[in-house]
């Protein structure tokens, strides 16, 4: 039927979003009685997603997190049981006091059918983007990596950066997290697979002047120095991918010590996390 | 000497804890968990920024849009439905449709550089030489994109990349608007084959 051929030509466009409103509304109908559109329909739009993580990653401001954190602690969550009736969905958006940025103009936001259908899968088994996601789940384990990649990073911390993502991107990556003495948390991520880890430092105490942070493989052989890292700068969240070998079962403290790092640790860790 | 102080430091590890997915994530967040939804953005922030900014270029703008997504992923997170795909799909799919509704609402897109659209793929990739992991995904996409005829790629990135709908891609190439669609479609049909989707 003529409606259907229409629809069935449009499901790179829909993927694509690129229809119109009109024309989305009349797709999504068709989708709906049409388990082959819809097949088609969601095959496409997981193949869009894959175009958009092709996307250089942009390291976002400090700013826009903080300010996301505020918001989100005003604005409610939709509720989860109710179909919410789509003329409602554009009433419930947050409060103009959750609205960060309550003075910028906001753009013209599509029908709430549009953006209700432009969110949704049709009939995706669970697994269809497993292929997809085996590739894309490597690269999201670290936002981190988005910071290396901008604009003049220095050699170094890009190698740091792969480093980091090639632990994340291991079969056997754990993590441990772990309150720091002073304020802040520390994860440290491993894979006992590469002999790699890592340990990323949230909300930190400032250091004193001329002092660094130092990473240590700790075991029954004592304390060998992994590697100094500063975690001040724009980014309150920093890290740092430790040198050397990680062996199973140790664990990696981190101590403050004088510029430069230290043979052996001078100062009491302030966090140790076990490995294992 | 070390391990004995080692020992007295007071740490909540949680042991073994397996790295968590930006499914079990977005589950938190519905959940109400704002830690949760502060760990989801360290891990998606600069994915969501770099496509928006793909599209918008300015980057003041891109961040004002990714702070529209984000919000809706707290709000919506309720929604989502892991039966029905891939949590950072989902997120992407938001991220470049936001971003194509601030392009349709902008009045100043009708003076965007059409070739935004259709600049050279391999442009971007040139300034990404760092990590071999993102390399590896951009040559996987850099790859199938060679497997579609040029007039297949220029009107997917102009869709896709550019933000235009389709009767713009069509005005900008000046062709009838089922053209665009036929290719729009087979383009898509070809990458998701080449990339083994489906």
């Amino acid at each position: 039927m003529a409606t259907n051929d229409d629809s069935r030509m449009n499901t790179g466009a829909f993927a694509l979003g690129a229809l119109s409103p009109e024309e989305l509304e009349r797709f999504i109908a068709a989708a709906e009685s049409d388990p082959e559109l819809a097949a088609e329909a969601d095959g496409l739009s997981a193949t869009a997603v894959l175009l958009g993580l092709a996307s250089t990653p942009v390291e976002p401001s400090a700013k826009l997190k903080v300010d996301l954190m505020a918001a989100i602690a005003s604005t409610p969550q939709l509720s989860r049981e109710t179909v919410v009736p789509l003329a409602e969905v554009r009433d419930d958006e947050p409060s103009a006091s959750a609205r960060v940025e309550d003075a910028r103009p906001q753009p013209v936001e599509a029908g709430a059918a549009e953006q209700k259908a432009r969110t949704r899968w049709f009939a995706r088994p669970a697994t269809l983007l497993v292929s997809a996601a085996a590739a894309i789940g490597l690269f999201v384990g670290g936002g981190f990596v988005g910071s290396a990649l901008t604009g003049d990073t220095p050699v170094v911390v890009d190698q740091q950066a792969a480093g980091l993502a090639q632990i994340y991107a291991a079969s056997d990556v754990q993590s441990v997290r772990s309150e720091v003495e002073g304020g802040g948390v520390a994860t440290l991520v491993w894979s006992g697979e590469l002999g790699r880890s890592a340990v990323v430092v949230d909300g930190l105490a400032p250091l004193p002047a001329g002092s660094v942070y130092e990473a240590w493989y700790i075991n029954d052989a004592g304390a060998a120095p992994a590697g100094t890292f500063d975690a001040t700068g724009a980014h309150k969240t920093s890290w740092h991918l430790l040198d050397g070998t990680m062996s199973a079962g140790d664990t990696v403290g981190v101590t403050v010590e004088p510029a430069g790092g230290s043979k052996t640790p001078t100062t009491t860790p302030i966090v140790a996390i076990a490995s294992a | 000497m070390l391990k004995l102080v080692t020992s007295d430091i007071d740490h909540d590890g949680t042991p073994l804890e397996a790295l968590d997915s930006v499914e079990s994530l977005l589950l938190r967040v519905a959940d109400g968990d704002q830690r949760s939804f502060a760990e989801l953005y360290d891990r998606v922030a600069p994915r969501v920024l770099g496509l928006i900014k793909r599209l918008l270029i300015d980057h003041a703008q891109s961040e004002e849009v990714a702070q529209e997504v984000f919000l809706e992923i707290w709000r919506t997170a309720t929604r989502f439905d892991p039966q029905r795909g891939a949590a950072l799909s989902w997120v992407l799919t938001m991220a470049h449709r936001r971003a194509v509704d601030r392009i349709r609402a902008s009045q100043s897109s009708h003076d965007r550089d059409i070739k935004i659209g259709i600049r050279d793929v391999d442009r971007e990739y040139d300034q990404v030489a760092e990590s071999v992991e993102i390399r590896i995904e951009h040559e996987r996409v850099k790859r199938a994109m060679t497997q579609l005829t040029e007039l297949q790629r220029e009107a997917i990135s102009l869709a896709y990349y550019g933000g235009y709908s389709h009767s713009e891609v069509a005005k900008i190439l000046a062709i009838p608007i089922g053209t665009v669609k036929t290719r729009l479609r087979d383009g898509m049909i070809r990458l998701r084959d080449e990339m083994g989707v489906a």
